[in-house]
Order: C-alpha cells, then structure tokens, then sequence
C-alpha cells in the first residue's frame, strides 16, 4: 500500500522485527486454518448438558464451553438441518455444526431445541380476526400459535416480506415477526382482509 | 419510553417492599421460555433488590449486591434477560422486541443503583405505539390524537398565522363574497325563471339585464376565487418559509445527539415535506374550508325555510352520501395502494437488474432475469387492468347514487311544481342547492383526513421546535481563552445512555502536550474527540478545561478556539478562499495567503486555474485528498486555535502528500494542546503520550519506549503494523 522502504515507521520498532517474524506468521497462518475448518459435532464427539439455569454447556474433547449458542444457519428453508453451535461472546466463533437434528440422540435434541425456541420467535398466525388500516399504520388483531395477539405493521415500506408465493413474513413496527406459513389455508375472508400485503 | 409500567395492587403486594425501598424499574416478561403471550408478568428493580414478577407470583428475588451484572441479549425478534450470579449466568425471563430497547437500559439503571447512587435512568427515545390509544406513532413524542391538546394545535395554528393577520383578513373577505356570490346567482336564475319567462308579457329584452347580471356574477365568481386561491397560496408559501426557516435554526441549536439519534432523511422531512404539508393545507383546505362551511350552513337554512318538507327529503340522503364517499374512498385508497405495491416492485426489479446489469451479463442470467422482470410487469399490469375497469364501472354507478337525492327532489319537487305549490324558479333553485349541499358533504367529509396529516405534521415540527437543547449555554457560562489544559475526571459517555462507550475515563494533559489516541475501530477514540470538543454532553463525571468545567464555558467562544482536521474534510460549496477563511471570517487575503502556505497548499492552489477563487465543492473543481487535507490544515492554522483535534488527518494519502501534510502539521501543532488519532502509528511519532483506549477504557498511557516496553496492546499493534507491511511489501 504504501510502496517499498515503508516511509516514516517508527525506526524504534525495527530491531525487534525479526524476532517477532516467525511467531506472528505461525499464530496467523493457525488461526486461518481455524477459521476456515468445519467441524461437524455429534453425539459421539460432543457433549451436551443443560446448566440448571436455562442454558446448554459442551464439552467437545478437551474443550469445554460454559455456555453455547445455538443458531440455524437457514431458519426459513431448512430449520433442522446445519445448526451452528457458537460461543456466547459477542463476537462468537463456531464450535461446530449439526449437520441434522436427527444425527443426534433425542435428549440432545431436546435440549438443543429448548435453545433454538429461546432464540427465536416467530408466531405463526392462524387466524385473522381483523386489520385496521388507518393513516399510514395497519393494526391486526390475530389468533397465533402463541395466543391471541394485537400488533402494528406501518404501511408501505417493507413490512410485509414475501418467502414465497404464499408464504409471508410480517415485521411490526417493534420488530416482532409474525409468520403466515400458507395464505393460502386462510379462510376466504381472511385472505380478503390480507389482500393488502399480498 | 417508558421504562416503569404501573403494577396492580395485588402486584406491588407482591413485591413486599420494605422500609424506604422504591420501586425504580417495572418492565413486563410479555412472553415466556415457551413464547407464550403473558400479560402479568414483570421484571421489577427496586433500589434494593431485583424481582421478577409472574403470572401473579413472585418467582424470583435477588438483592442488588448479589447480582454481578444484568444482560440482556437480543434474539431473533425477541430478547433474553439473565444475570451473573455468583460466577453463574442465570436465564430471568423472556420479552418481545417491543421491550429490547428498555430492557438494555435496565442493566445501566442497575449500575448505577449498585454503584450506591440514586437517580432513574431515563430514555429519551420515543415510544412507537401511543400508550393510550395503541396507535402507531408517526416519529413523535406524543400521539396527535391522544395528545389532547388540540387546543395547543390551534394555538400553534394561530401562531404560525399570526404574523399574517393581513392577508387573512383580506382571504376571510374573499372568502365571504365568494359565499354571497355562489348563492347569489341561483336566487337570480330563480328570478329569471319566475319573473321574466314564465310570466306574462315579458320579451326577452326584459330579460337581458338579468342574464347581464348573471354573466358579471359568473365572472365575479372567476375573479374572486382566483384571488382567493392566490391570497392563500402565498399565505401558504409564506407560512412555510417561515416554518422552514425556524426549524433549520432549531435544528442548528440541537446537539449532535439529538441529530444523529435521527436520520438525515427524517430531518429533511421535517423540513421539507412536513412544512409543505402544512402549506398545502392552508392553501388547498383552508382556503374552501370556510366557503364551505358558511355555504353549508346556508343553504340548509335556506331550503328548509323555502320548503321543510322538500328539504328533509333532501337531507335524508346526506347521511348516504357520506357514507358512500366514505366507503367508496377507503376502496379506491385499497385499489391506489396495491397498484403502487405492484408499480413498486417492478420499479425496484427494474432498478436491481440495471445497477447488477454487470453480474448479469458476466453470468449469463438475461434470459431468468428477463422472465422475473416479465412477471412483475405482468402482475402489475393485472392489477392495473383490474383496477381501470372496477372504476369505469363504479364511478358512474357511484355518481348516480350520490346523485339520488337530487332525483328525488326533482321528483317530488315537479310534482309540487304542477299542483301549483312551488313556481319552477323556486324549483330550479331548489335543486341547486340541493346539488351544492352534496358537494359540500363530499368535500367535508374529506376534512377528517386532511386535518390530521397537518396535525401529523405540526406535531412533527412542534416536536423539534419544543426541544430543548441538549447543550446549551446558560446565564452561568464564562467567555474563557483557552490555555490549553484539559483533565477528564471519571468520564463515561455512550451515544445511547444503555450502552456505554467509554467508561470512567480520567486523564491529564498539560498545556502544549500532544495526546495520541490508539485503539481498534470502535473503541472510542473519536468519541473522546467529540466530548473533547463538546459536542456530547458526558454522562457521568466531568471534563475540565484549564480547570473549569466545560459545561460551563460559552459554547460559541470555545468552538472558536479549537481547529479540527479529520480524514474526510468536509469544503462547502464556494471558493478555497471561502473554505480556508471559514472560521475565521474577516481574515485578510495576507493572513489566508500566510495560512495557506504553512499549510503547503499554497503552491497547488496557485496551480489551479483560478487560484484562490477556484470554485470547490459538489460541482467545483476537483481536488484530491491530500489537497483537501491542506485546505483543511490551512483554515486550521488560519483560526490559531488553542487546541488541536487531528482525526486520521494523514490517512489514506500518498506518501508525497503525506510528508508535505505531516511537515504542516509539525507547523501546526507546535505549542498547542492536540490530540491526535492515527491508525499508522508512524503518524504518532511525534506524540508526547500515547493514550490506548480498549474495552471502553484507557487500557495503556505512556511514551513509545514506555508502551513497547510494557509489551502490551499498543506493543501488540505495532508488530502487527510491521507484519502487514512486510507481506505488503
């Protein structure tokens, strides 16, 4: 970048490149490696236990992670296949990946999955009682998988995101999802109601 | 935001407050680990203890102390809380992302509570949904609806109009005669219908003055309604220049956090679209807003004194009327909308292919990308087709109904008419009126609508010109010449008060040293600058310059005194003289030409074309980086500031222009206090201490012999510096 003979380094930092070299190369040339190695985990190199306090720990050979994340690599398209274990830390790194929830055994599973419903939460609407639309805002009144349910959505604008043709993701203005699987099961009047964001 | 929801009773019961325990945050756990929706579960902080709240129980209780610190981590589209216990992370509850937002200020409130402090966190971002009314919230504090103070938007109304008071008077005259002169010339038509045809013996000489009277009426309506519509869109114009102006200042005064809390955009608007908003209203709704009215009113005191009975008939289709223009609008509002979602997916189909049209061709996609373009034209072109036949056949359908109640007076109203009970002037007039009547219906029943996009839109501005100034001077503020001795006590500061970017930061730099900041992106380096520079206002602690506190120091007077080189220099739209005499208006052209050449940008600017008058900017004359720098150097050296701000000044430039930048400002900040911030440590060479910020602390201080000896962070970064130029070598 900035051509041959480096102007203006500081000259008090030369002597000591050469020691530094091989040791700086070597941490770097691992650490790339690392990054770019994918490890599958399974039930027979990776253990599993749930904390007692709402998390998982695993322990993968020698390693020993107090808390994971547990992430899906395609939460729309393949929700049970390549989830990413990671580390907790803000700027997490992959332990490992399950390439199939149903590689492993089903306690696994179970516990793997309590994680994945803590993540993530997307309700899925199966019926629409009413949407209002009023100056600029659409206000639903819905029955989801979770319960019965009141949200806002702005008009315009991306709020209503279409996975498919007939699959639909909704954002509120919050930043809540809300998922409709198939409009097309929707009652006729609901969909009506629908029209709008279609 | 709110950041303490009410508990019921039974709820506070719970939570068994001792004696001189205060309730500080209530925040409600609205789903649980499942995802199932609650609606009595909370997350309460008091100054002692930590609870949490669930379905009518208490669950969980932890005193402060215990609690090493409170996490809330995002989800995907929800939120977890949990605490450190113990050396343990234990899992609280769970919330939807209505609550993310509040729930990070919860562990900042706990710091500070733990910290044996006493005051609540408060957030000074909006609410999205209003509280009351669960309406969504356009971008402002309160609720144009809820916000009940309709009595203040007419305030706010008459003061915006106040200073016109002139031209009002003369729109409301106009106003009235355009009235008189709409129901004037059915009231002739009648005469001339009664008087001169009908009757007996009249020629149709008699006629001519009358139909003369119509023909000047006819053109006095033309002329007084031009008048009026122009009386009002100037008033309009006016208003909102007015309105412009003032909001540009306001904006102006508010510190940088309230500005960068919002986008460009959002401001823009406000400036921009908000006012013409409020323009349009004045010149398109008020302006027939109290013909209209008055009109109104009128004829239906007119026709029920003429004939009650016909009038009730009329009248009985009025409710109709409004609810078909209601309901017709709110089809045609649904049949707009979906043809601009249609239209707009197109568009931004279109737009994709054009910008990618690169990666399209070099993959060989034309053929796909041609059939999804195909699609989306299609679609729209169905809707749009759909569209075109529903109102060729509505329309008319919908015209004949609003036109029902006319029918039914012409019926009825002939029949009187032939039994001798009404003359047919009266019947002519009759029906007018009646049409006029639906008229008016239609355009007041449109009223609603329009008066809330103004107050959408005077809430808007009404929300930037009622804030306060984040920083401002008071009565207590001093005019202080800087020496050039800066200390931070304590100082901690984030750009959002839940997550801290520095933190208990304390430094003292004596007059004339020269301060390298060092630290990965995002540590906080230029952040220290801008508190610095006063720009934010510190959380917590203090900074002090030459021993006084800078909150207390006269803004204008200290701005004035310090020079600022960053990496992108901003040159405004003018000349280079203009742009190196910025700060420092009444230079004269020997002290810019001085200025200039300490600077080493004297020589390139003679070079251009025009020297000094050279035109820079969006459309000026191209200069290169290092040319900016040098302008920015020299309107630097040009305001001789006390103290010196250099962030990233000689990043990315050639090394020619490196050397000749880094030998002005050698010149520059000889004797002055300066901090400077560099990536390329080489740059810091000439620091007096190294300042090393990571985690959100000062992590290392101290000379470069010192920092490399110590092999710490700043020792870290110099040897990788070495590595990538080596490999770049």
């Amino acid at each position: 970048m900035n051509g041959p003979g480096g102007h203006g380094r500081p000259g008090r930092g030369m002597e000591e490149k050469h020691s530094l070299d091989d040791f700086q190369l070597e941490q770097m040339e691992q650490e790339t490696e690392e990054m770019l190695r994918v490890r599958y985990l399974n039930d027979n190199n990776a253990k599993f236990e749930r904390t007692g306090t709402g998390f998982l720990s695993l322990r993968v050979g020698e390693e020993f992670y107090p808390r994971v994340t547990v992430v899906r690599m395609f939460p729309f398209s393949d929700k049970n296949e390549f989830i990413s274990i990671r580390t907790a830390e803000e700027r997490s790194k992959e332990i490992g990946i399950i390439e199939k929830l149903s590689d492993v055994s089903k306690e696994t599973v179970e516990m793997l999955e309590e994680q994945l419903t803590l993540r993530y939460f997307t309700p899925v609407i199966e019926k629409i009682i009413k949407i209002k639309d009023e100056y600029g805002f659409a206000y639903w009144n819905v029955v989801t998988d979770h319960g019965e349910c009141n949200f806002t959505i702005r008009m315009g604008g991306n709020s209503v995101i279409h996975l498919s043709d007939t699959r639909i993701l909704i954002m509120d203005i919050d930043e809540n999802r809300f998922e409709i699987p198939d409009v097309n099961r929707l009652t006729v009047a609901e969909r009506r109601k629908l029209d709008l964001f279609l | 935001m709110i950041l303490q929801y009410d508990l019921s009773e039974e709820n506070m019961k719970l939570c068994g407050l001792s004696e001189g325990e205060e309730v500080y945050y209530c925040l409600p756990l609205d789903i649980d680990l499942q995802g199932d929706y609650r609606r009595n579960s909370y997350t309460v902080m008091t100054n002692k203890r930590l609870l949490i709240l669930e379905e009518g129980t208490l669950t969980k209780s932890y005193p402060l102390e215990e609690c090493d610190q409170l996490k809330s981590e995002p989800q995907i589209a929800c939120g977890i809380l949990f605490i450190e216990h113990s050396g343990r992370e234990v899992l609280l509850g769970r919330f939807t992302a209505k609550h993310l937002t509040r729930y990070s200020y919860l562990s900042r409130g706990m710091v500070i509570l733990k910290r044996g402090r006493t005051e609540k966190v408060v957030s000074h971002e909006y609410e999205k949904t209003c509280p009351k009314c669960g309406r969504g919230l356009p971008n402002t504090r309160e609720c144009p609806r809820c916000s009940g103070n309709k009595v203040g938007f007419f305030k706010d109304y008459v003061r915006m109009v106040s200073p016109h008071m002139g031209k009002m008077a003369l729109i409301l005259l106009l106003m009235l005669l355009s009235t008189f002169v709409g129901l004037l010339s059915p009231r002739v038509q009648r005469y001339l219908v009664d008087d001169l045809l009908t009757a007996e013996g009249k020629t149709y000489v008699d006629a001519v003055p009358c139909l003369m009277v119509m023909f000047i009426l006819a053109i006095g309506a033309i002329a007084i309604n031009v008048g009026k519509n122009y009386m009002c869109s100037r008033l309009g114009s006016f208003i909102s220049a007015d309105l412009r102006r003032q909001v540009f200042d306001k904006i102006q005064q508010l510190s940088l956090a309230y500005i960068n809390d919002r986008s460009p955009g959002q401001l823009m608007n406000r400036v921009v679209r908000d006012t013409r908003r409020i323009k349009d209203f004045c010149s398109e709704v008020f302006c027939n807003l109290f013909t209209t009215i008055i009109s109104f009113v009128f004829v239906l005191i007119y026709m029920l004194t003429m004939n009650w009975k016909l009038a009730l008939l009329a009248f009985v289709f009025v409710p109709v009327s409004i609810g078909l223009s209601i309901g017709f609008r709110k089809i045609i509002h649904r049949k707009f909308h979906m043809q601009g979602i249609k239209s707009d997916k197109e568009n931004s189909k279109l737009q994709d292919v054009i910008s990618g049209m690169a990666v399209v061709k070099s993959y060989g996609q034309e053929l796909s990308e041609a059939e999804q373009f195909g699609e989306a034209a299609d679609a729209f072109a169905d809707v749009q087709r759909g569209n075109e036949t529903f109102f060729a056949i509505f329309f008319p359908i919908l015209s004949f109904l609003l036109g029902l109640g006319s029918y039914l007076v012409t019926f009825f109203g002939g029949r009187a008419t032939l039994l001798g009970t009404l003359t047919p002037g009266e019947l002519l007039q009759f029906i007018t009126y009646a049409g006029m009547l639906y008229g008016y219906v239609g355009q007041l029943s449109n009223l609603p609508r329009h008066l809330m996009n103004l107050v959408t839109s005077m809430e808007r501005i009404s929300d930037i010109m009622n804030q306060e100034p984040a920083i401002f001077d008071t009565e207590e503020s001093v005019d202080l010449d800087i020496q050039g001795e800066i200390e931070f006590h304590h100082a901690s500061f984030g750009y959002k008060s839940y997550q801290p970017v520095l933190e208990d930061i304390s430094l003292k730099v004596k007059k004339g040293e020269m301060i390298g900041l060092v630290g990965a992106s995002g540590t906080g380096k230029s952040t220290l600058i801008n508190l610095i520079m006063h720009l934010y206002e510190v959380d917590d602690g203090e900074i002090l310059v030459d021993g006084v506190d800078i909150r207390k120091i006269r803004l204008e007077k200290f701005h004035s005194q310090i020079g600022v080189v960053l990496q992108e220099n901003f040159l405004f739209a003018g000349t280079i003289y203009n742009n190196i005499r910025f700060a420092k208006q009444d230079a004269t052209h020997e002290e810019v030409i001085r200025a200039a050449k300490m600077a080493n940008a004297h020589d390139f600017i003679c070079q251009t074309p025009d020297g000094y008058n050279t035109y820079v900017g969006e459309h000026g004359y191209n200069l290169s980086g290092g040319e900016r720098q040098r302008i920015a150097i020299a309107r630097a050296i040009l305001s001789n500031p006390r103290l010196l701000i250099l962030d990233e000044a000689t990043a990315s430039l050639d090394t020619e222009s490196e050397y000749l930048i880094q030998k002005a400002l050698e010149r520059l900040t000889e004797g002055r206090t300066t901090f400077a911030i560099a990536h390329r440590l080489s740059t810091l060479k000439d620091a007096d201490r190294l300042v090393v910020i990571d985690g959100h602390h000062i992590a290392e201080m101290g000379s470069h012999d010192e920092l490399m000896r110590k092999k710490g962070i700043y020792y870290g970064l110099v040897r990788a510096q070495l590595e990538m130029q080596k490999t770049t070598a």
